[in-house]
């Protein structure tokens, strides 16, 4: 009787949402990106399912249905560059090169590092990406013979990273200009650091809100190259 | 019905954009072909922001949760993560440091030469 409630897709939709919504409020508590809302759910969910001893199939029944929903949530990446394109069209120049450089940056180094480390291919594959948005890089991770959960996790690492480090980089590297600022920022954490990038200020965050989209786009190109 | 509608050509992109996966010769992933469909739609006037604005505010704002499940399916991979913690803790932790650098560096040089090159034509 409980096991077939807990194979009903209900369970696993409605755990993740109750998930969510805690790490949510811890989050808006705390106002730290150390305590990403994302990274709160999963330890939740893997918590219940380790202690209740769910299997993971159970659960995966109501995720499924919530994973349908990443490929049309990506392609809504659109009408943020869309609604973007004023911008865009000014800096066109210095988003293209700084987005091309640091998608090249990204891959490059984090090849090297998987090399030094004497990482597996499959696990070189899975960071390759980290540096982009979730569905971009879990995508690029896939095609690439890469394990999807993995990027998954490497990706909300970064991103925390990049939020927490933004000022510090900032003064390390002696950046001035805002249109740099913020497209370094989106080019190496994504969504999690472009909400750091809104709070430094308005043009950090279109900025980084615009890198997000276009150095996803650039890695996928540069992944096609490469593989 | 607005939202349905909404829901409907969202959904009706995705579909072409495996139809268009499946008949490329090269791996481009099928969530990133929607999102240059969706891109090419909106430029050509095709599609108007309007017309999807509802659904993709709920699918943008709420993207993270959308890997809730991706995120657990790590429960499968823990052996392969206790034994490479370390080394994928540092590599995340350097290569975004070079990233940021690299990034802004290469703005900001190129936002300078822009500056000179806009200075030498007004100074004509």
């Amino acid at each position: 009787m409980m096991s077939e409630l807990l194979e009903s897709p209900y369970f696993g939709i409605s755990l993740s949402i109750l998930a969510y919504a805690l790490g949510t409020a811890l989050n808006r508590k705390l106002r730290t990106p150390a305590c990403n809302p994302l990274l709160i759910a999963i330890v939740l969910v893997l918590g219940v399912l380790l202690v209740f001893r769910i299997p993971y199939e159970a659960y995966n029944a109501g995720g499924e249905i919530i994973s349908l929903f990443l490929a049309p949530a990506t392609a809504c990446l659109a009408v943020g560059i869309y609604s973007k394109r004023a911008i865009l069209k000014q800096y066109w120049l210095p988003i293209l090169v700084g987005s091309a450089t640091g998608s090249l940056t990204s891959m490059a180094s984090v090849y090297g590092m998987c090399r030094l480390f004497g990482l597996e291919d499959a696990l070189t594959a899975s960071l390759l990406p980290k540096s982009v948005t979730t569905p971009i890089a879990v995508s690029i991770a896939e095609s690439a013979g890469g394990m999807a959960p993995i990027t998954v996790v490497a990706v909300i690492v970064t991103g925390i990273l990049g939020a927490i480090l933004a000022p510090a980089m900032i003064r390390l590297f002696g950046i001035q200009d805002p249109v740099a600022a913020g497209l370094a920022i989106g080019a190496c954490s994504h969504a999690v650091g472009t909400s750091k990038a809104v709070e430094i200020g308005e043009i950090e965050g279109a900025m980084s809100g615009l890198a997000i989209g276009v150095c996803g786009v650039m890695t996928v190109v540069l992944s096609l190259l490469l593989f | 019905m607005k939202i349905i509608k909404q829901v409907g050509i969202l959904f009706g992109i995705c579909w072409i954009s495996l139809a268009v996966e499946a008949v490329l010769p090269i791996p481009l992933p099928a969530s990133v072909t929607g999102l240059v469909l969706l891109l090419l739609c909106l430029a050509s006037g095709l599609i108007k922001i309007h017309h999807i604005q509802e659904k993709a505010d709920f699918l943008l704002g709420n993207m993270a949760f959308f890997f809730v499940p991706a995120g657990v399916s790590i429960i499968r991979y823990f052996d392969v993560l206790r034994s490479a913690a370390i080394p994928i803790g540092v590599i995340c932790l350097v290569t975004t440091v070079l990233t940021f650098g690299a990034t802004a560096w290469s703005v900001q040089l190129t936002v300078r030469l822009m500056k000179k090159r806009e200075r030498k034509q007004t100074g004509k």
